[in-house]
């Protein structure tokens, strides 16, 4: 079988990753799109180790980081995305907009943290 | 490495991959710090709570100085020149940038974990003196469980052992020699970052913000360096900087597999782009900045200057690396696209600068223009250039560290008092600080007798000299911007009048005034009598290969 | 042709075993079912879910789970050494060792913090 083929492929799979990314509101689909590219990565590390007859394997040794890598990254984006959603009970990622370049006087910044001070 | 050929030959006892050999002698500087990191782990496990925040102080310093010694030690034992070399099997490069950068980035970890434990700016809990960072990080902001916490004194002594496994990432990243470690290097000083930002004790929805912005931005980008460090590997059939080098000019022998891959230039300029996106993400170049302001502004304040300093500094070392031991190359094809990035970088931070509220938000947007800067001295392509960038680094980690630490001290009732217009009249309530923040500014403003000034002068005379005369001009012009904007915030903290209800200037304990007076040293220091650290810069500015 | 005749041979039985058994179970077990047997099974979870406001699991599944794969998957680190351990000799179990005990200290960590705890 020719390289073209798992090439191909993974740049497939990569590309529907980056459109989950851009385009799902979601913050757990969004990381799960992420998850899509890092296994992207993998099918061609790995095709290209067998092609090329790596007598190091270096590719599937990378392969074996990335996915290590990947379950730490997701442990910890989790974590940090529960936070956020025990908070203000929402997981969309366009609603989280505190943070930003504004002028107005009444800053969402300024009004979450309002918020908060209410709260406690 | 993995050997499943190992498997097939005869008895299974082939003996064709020969152990390893690691020099931990030369790998101390991480060692020492990943070490100290893990003892904190356990500290921070077997410890009662409340001996954990001074054992926690003293594991981080005891680890970045002995960091820091390690690294001095093997400069003096030639290791950054004439005994320079490659460590673990090729992997890690032990030479001049790379022990120059350990050293810059340990020292700034040293004084980012002293303002960690300032524990005299928030008023006392119960009797308990408190820090910048949560009482409890898991609990609900404004919750029960929170409130409890706070009455106890709860500190989130955890960001201790994170900052050293960040730093040993960030010791990691700009000495890695192949692509595998990079990432590895990357991820590690990553992820730690990622928590950090969102364990702030007040603004916590903003902290948790930050925290999710730059995670989803930092994970896509490092997706983005690891497909492009695949197909990297697919057209070298290398990982390692060196080899790929080779096969990049034409050196290597070819394989009939290489044969194939080799011809297709487009594995090799599109895993080179892809790779470049996830190093300048972590600089913040433009158009990779749209986190760096957000996540300034909303992280704990002594993190922000941790990871301003630190991380710019790693993520430079190996975007130099990277494009000088690599790709030297294929210069003519990437330093259009630098060039590209370089100006729009500091056009786009300098300008936006201007129009900022916030003080943690405008010193984010100066640290993207100052990206810009240190990338023109990356475009020379000469020693000059290396040269000229390790000493911009060491300049700006200071005075970014010593920045940060000022804007923890002013404060109102609500913590740190951000918003620009409560810091008018500054200069007449606190003259000291006032004229101390001053000095900063003009040092990213580049202004004379300050270490801005011999940095930017560095980098441009090297960007000029390399045949990049245009990029110097654009740099100047944005210069000129960005130092409006630093002027206006010095007119505004000595030239108007105090609000009434503005913020007060807390008064620091010996741990941030230690900061702030070595920013202030290093600031002048390197202003007025650069030359010592010019020459150590040149001599350290030679990758080896 | 000749060569594969056993793995074909071995894929009959293997399939009939399995065939066999369930055929045989559903024949002569006893019938006796309850809520939790008719469910499918999903590790430990209520399988389908519940209507808005009624269909969260809780936290501590979720550390539990975490917890788990995250141990899980860093132990795929061992699969290269065991793969060439005799290669590597005493230096490669020497690293390993180094390498287990970095994430026992991780294990000390969670276990101190109450992380394996249920209740």
């Amino acid at each position: 079988m020719h390289l073209a083929y798992p090439a191909v492929l993974a740049v497939l799979l990569f590309s529907v990753g980056v459109y989950g990314v851009l385009a799902r509101r979601n913050v757990i689909l969004v990381l799960m799109s992420v998850e899509l590219m890092l296994n992207a990565v993998n099918l061609n590390l790995v095709a290209f180790d067998v092609w090329l007859r790596d007598t190091l394997h270096a590719g599937q040794a990378l392969t074996l980081f990335t996915i290590t890598v990947a379950a730490a990254e997701i442990g910890l984006g989790l974590a940090i995305v529960l936070l956020v959603y025990r908070t203000r009970r929402t997981a969309a990622v366009d609603r989280v907009t505190a943070l930003g370049d504004r002028h107005e006087a009444d800053d969402p910044a300024d009004a979450a943290e309002e918020k908060e001070q209410a709260a406690a | 490495m993995i050997a499943t050929h190992a498997l097939a030959a005869a008895g299974g006892n082939s003996p064709s991959i020969p152990a390893p050999h690691i020099e931990y002698g030369q790998l101390s500087p991480m060692l020492v710090v990943f070490g100290a990191a893990l003892v904190g782990i356990l500290a921070e496990a077997f410890l009662p709570r409340r001996l954990r925040a001074a054992t926690q102080l003293g594991i981080s310093l005891a680890g970045l100085v002995g960091g820091f010694v390690a690294v001095v030690v093997l400069a003096a034992q030639g290791h950054a020149s004439t005994r320079a070399g490659l460590l673990a099997m090729g992997s890690v490069a032990i030479d001049g940038p790379a022990l120059f950068l350990q050293g810059v980035i340990l020292l700034t970890a040293v004084l980012a974990v002293l303002t960690y434990a300032e524990g005299r700016l928030e008023p006392r809990i119960n009797g308990h003196r408190i820090d910048a960072f949560a009482a409890q990080a898991a609990a609900v902001p404004g919750g029960e469980q929170e409130r409890e916490a706070t009455r106890e004194g709860l500190r989130t002594t955890e960001i201790y052992p994170l900052t050293l496994f960040a730093v040993g990432g960030m010791l990691l990243f700009p000495a890695s020699n192949d692509l595998l470690t990079m990432f590895v290097a990357l991820e590690v000083l990553s992820l730690p970052l990622y928590l950090m930002c969102a364990i702030a004790r007040r603004r916590r929805l903003l902290s948790q913000e930050a925290a999710v912005k730059y995670f989803l931005l930092g994970a896509f980008a490092s997706a983005f360096f690891l497909f492009g460090t695949a197909l990297l590997y697919g057209y070298a059939g290398s990982l390692r900087l060196g080899e790929i080098a080779d096969v990049v000019s034409g050196v290597a022998p070819v394989t009939p597999a290489l044969a194939v891959t080799t011809q297709n230039d487009a594995l090799l300029l599109i895993g080179l782009a892809m790779v470049s996106v996830g190093l300048l993400f972590k600089v913040g170049a433009v158009p990779f900045h749209s986190w760096t302001p957000d996540v300034y502004q909303g992280a704990p304040t002594p993190v922000t200057g941790f990871m301003a300093a630190a991380t710019k500094t790693a993520a430079f070392g190996a975007l130099l690396r990277l494009f000088y031991v690599a790709f030297p190359g294929i210069r003519w094809d990437w330093r259009p696209v630098m060039w590209g990035v370089a100006i729009l970088t500091m056009v786009v931070g300098s300008i936006l600068a201007v129009t900022q509220q916030d003080v943690k938000r405008l010193l984010a947007y100066s640290s993207i223009a100052h990206a810009g800067f240190i990338l023109t001295g990356l475009i020379a392509t000469d020693r000059r250039g290396v040269a000229a960038v390790l000493f911009y680094l060491l300049a700006y980690s200071f005075v970014t560290l010593g920045a940060f630490a000022v804007v923890t001290l002013v404060r109102d009732s609500k913590g740190e008092a951000t918003h620009l217009s409560s810091w008018a009249g500054l200069g007449r309530r606190s003259p000291l600080l006032a004229a101390v923040f001053a000095l900063f500014l003009l040092a990213f403003a580049g202004i004379p007798l300050t270490s801005g000034f011999t940095g930017k002068f560095a980098v441009f005379q090297a960007a000029a000299g390399g045949g990049a005369a245009p990029l110097v001009i654009v740099g100047v012009l944005s210069s000129a911007i960005a130092a409006f904007f630093y002027i206006r915030v010095i007119v505004l903290m000595f030239f108007s009048d105090p609000q009434p209800s503005g913020p007060a200037v807390a008064v620091p304990s010996a741990l941030t005034a230690t900061t702030i007076a070595f920013g202030v040293l290093v600031t002048l220091g390197l202003g007025l009598l650069p030359q010592y650290f010019l020459d150590l810069a040149t001599k350290a500015s030679i990758f080896i290969r | 042709m000749n060569a594969y005749a056993p793995i074909l041979v071995l894929g009959a039985i293997a399939a009939a075993f399995a065939v066999g058994s369930v055929v045989m179970a559903s024949l002569t077990g006893p019938k006796r079912y309850n809520r939790a047997k008719l469910e499918a099974y999903e590790c430990g979870i209520e399988p389908t879910p519940q209507p808005v406001g009624g269909g969260r699991f809780p936290i501590k599944y979720y550390l539990t789970a975490m917890l788990f794969i995250v141990f899980d998957i860093e132990i795929v680190f061992l699969y290269p050494w065991a793969v060439s351990f005799d290669a590597l000799g005493i230096f490669g179990l020497v690293e390993m060792l180094l390498f287990i005990a970095t994430v026992f200290v991780a294990y000390a960590y969670v276990w101190r913090r109450g992380g394996l705890e249920w209740d």
